[in-house]
């Protein structure tokens, strides 16, 4: 496998994504402004799925492209993290509009980027198998199911099941709040 | 010359009638001062005070309701207290937060005063709830339902003679298998959806009532408080998909994708589309309407609809996208306007009448006590509510105001505002505008005064009057 420079098999990758995200969240932030219903409504439905998915399910792309690219295990988690993290740095920072810092910090372990983050998890080892799957194809020796990545799916995807299913995550939520609480009190 | 005079709800009552109903209440009034034991085991004549039922419902908006004009949902339960009672059309609550809006329910005071400002200050009892003053005065007592204040575990409240209520999930519980606590004990429910499970114990609670083991009977104040209809929403199997196939007309300013994106992807735990979970709101707003349906039978079966006046109302209204929002915390009106019916049988050529004049959450407690004829503390925000049931034309409060506390991790700065009958003027803690509405030309707020010549104008009088009411006066 030739491993490529650091722009093809890291950032591209994750640039694409990114801009998907951004210009998607920036023309659905705005849709609802237009007045004509049909246009508002077909501009949300598409930039609201692209948002969606840009978001939550960019690792699916960004993983494999990084991999056939040449990109080592650490270049190709960080590359998928990195969208959604931002992501989640953009809902804390909208929290400053009411909170402080610390306030707004406390938010990355809200249950939704928990869940969000199981969710990357899952999908980088089943793009990891994916991967190797297609190498295996292309004649290359590479063991395709191996304890990392399937411990990764496996308890990942018990965890993104488990906690929604948990409550509809109403009691991940619980413990969220009792943590906030045990450290800003109130928060008055 | 005409024998009848009026007891306070206006029905005709004879002066030999009103003679026991005086010196009964006089001996409760004069005994509960000298011990409250003698007057917990006052025996009130039949017919004497009326018994009070007090509905309350979770987050619903006030046009959700088949008497609203609502397009699909059914609430024949709702509709036939509407219809049979009188409809508040300007009640609002004080503080657009389910813990604080409780505590005001139940203390008659502004949230400054109970001190539970939001969901995370804990209740400390520090003010006297209604429950207290009614049981002192020889009322049945039951506080069925949610309580949702938090603090360790559930209070002791003596003056509560049946405490039913649930401490899981913050507080919320669960609309299946909800564990409850029933008189500080932990037991299993005996049904598997909660609303009927409430409907169940309040049928207990008035039959037992019925039945004293010494054979008197005495008036009760039931306070029956249902979680319907607080997200995450879970119908019960049998009206689950009831409203499927309904069109929903969302505000134009919201898509299929609000609840998930809303700018953050996803909003609260809800999942589905934003037209789907609207649907599985009003399934559980039907459902708790047929229990309450079931309640009202009840109620009739056992012969105590003339002598039981019923209050129904909301915690909270519900936003679902208006001003591109969801839920509860902000100051608009979907908010902070809430469902508020009273049905007081004996007044049935007034049935179905609305009512114009501003009442408040702070004046259920008021209202409560001047019904059973128990004097109404100084130290209540709120005002009794009779003289407008009395009479369509009796002069209502000027202005009231709203308050509210930042809420981890609602984004929502803190606010302070007040409202009168034509405009609504609210001031931040930080960051947002302060925001100035002219509700009579304006009604959906979607033209912010503040900072205009028009609102330059309006703004010292609202701020006068805003200072007023967080002084603790009265706006005359």
């Amino acid at each position: 496998m030739e491993k490529q420079d650091i722009k093809r098999r890291f950032f591209y990758p994750v640039l694409i994504i990114f801009l998907i995200m951004t210009i998607s969240w920036a023309v659905y932030s705005i849709a609802w402004r237009i007045e004509n219903p049909a246009i508002h409504q077909t501009l949300a439905t598409i930039t609201g799925t692209l948002l969606f998915l840009s978001v939550t399910f960019g690792t699916l792309f960004i993983y494999p492209v990084a991999y056939f690219r040449g990109a080592s295990l650490k270049e190709r988690i960080l590359a998928s993290l990195i969208n959604p993290f931002l992501w989640a740095t953009k809902e804390n920072l909208r929290l400053l509009i009411s909170f402080s810092f610390s306030e707004s910090l406390y938010y990355y372990l809200n249950p939704l980027s928990i869940w969000l983050l199981c969710g990357l998890v899952a999908q980088m080892g089943i793009a990891e198998m994916f991967c190797r799957h297609i190498f295996k194809k292309r004649g290359e020796v590479v063991h395709v199911l191996t304890p990392g990545p399937l411990a990764a799916v496996i308890i990942s995807l018990f965890l993104v099941i488990t906690l929604f299913a948990w409550g509809q995550g109403e009691n991940v939520y619980v413990i969220f709040l009792e943590g906030y609480r045990k450290i800003f009190g109130s928060g008055l | 010359m005409d024998n009848k005079i009026k007891d306070i709800f206006g029905r005709n009552i004879t002066r030999r009638d009103m003679i026991k109903l005086m010196g009964s209440t006089a001996a409760v009034g004069l005994m509960g001062l000298a011990s409250p034991v003698m007057a917990g085991n006052l025996q009130i004549p039949k017919g004497g005070r009326p018994n009070i039922v007090f509905i309350l419902c979770d987050n619903v908006q006030y046009d959700d309701f088949g008497f609203m004009n609502h397009p699909f949902i059914q609430t024949p339960g709702v509709d036939s207290l509407a219809r049979d009672g009188i409809v508040f059309e300007n009640a609002f609550i004080t503080t657009s937060l389910c813990s604080p809006s409780r505590a005001s329910i139940l203390t008659g005071t502004y949230a400054h005063k109970h001190g539970v400002k939001n969901n995370h200050t804990a209740w400390t009892g520090q003010k006297t709830t209604f429950m207290e003053y009614i049981k002192n005065a020889g009322y049945d007592t039951a506080f069925i339902g949610k309580w949702h204040m938090p603090g360790k575990g559930l209070p002791t409240i003596p003056s509560i003679d049946l405490f039913v209520s649930y401490t899981y999930r913050e507080g919320q519980g669960s609309y299946m298998n909800c564990p409850l606590i029933v008189n500080g004990k932990h037991t299993p429910p005996k049904k598997e959806y909660l609303t009927e499970e409430l409907t169940d114990r309040a049928i207990e609670f008035m039959e037992k009532n019925r039945k004293r083991a010494d054979g008197s009977q005495r008036p009760f104040c039931l306070y029956l408080s249902h979680r319907a209809a607080h997200p995450p929403f879970v119908p019960p199997k049998d009206i689950r998909g009831m409203y499927a196939d309904k069109k929903i007309e969302l505000p134009g300013e919201v898509d299929s994708w609000f609840s998930k994106t809303n700018g953050n992807v996803f909003q609260g735990i809800m999942v589905g589309s934003y037209e789907n979970q609207y649907r599985k709101y009003c399934e559980v707003i039907t459902a708790m309407d047929r229990q309450i349906q079931r309640f009202l039978d009840k109620l009739d079966e056992m012969g105590l609809k003339d002598n039981t006046i019923i209050i129904f109302a909301a915690d909270n209204g519900m936003m679902w996208g208006e001003h591109r929002c969801h839920g509860i915390r902000r100051p608009y009106e979907e908010v902070i306007r809430v469902p508020f019916i009273v049905r007081s049988p004996w007044r049935a050529k007034m049935t179905g009448e609305h009512r114009k004049q501003m009442v408040l959450n702070i004046d259920v407690a008021p209202t409560i006590l001047d019904i059973a004829g128990v004097h109404i503390p100084a130290d209540m925000d709120g005002e009794s509510m009779l003289p407008i049931l009395r009479d369509i034309d009796a002069p209502g409060r000027k202005a009231w105001l709203l308050e509210f506390w930042k809420y981890y991790p609602e984004n929502t700065p803190s606010y302070v505002g007040v409202r009168n009958m034509t405009h609504k003027y609210i001031e931040y803690e930080k960051t947002l505008k302060p925001q100035l509405f002219d509700l009579v030309n304006d009604p959906r707020e979607k033209n912010n005064l503040y900072g205009t010549q028009k609102g330059d104008k309006l703004l010292p009088g609202l701020k006068a009057m805003m200072e007023t009411l967080m002084q603790g006066n009265k706006v005359r």
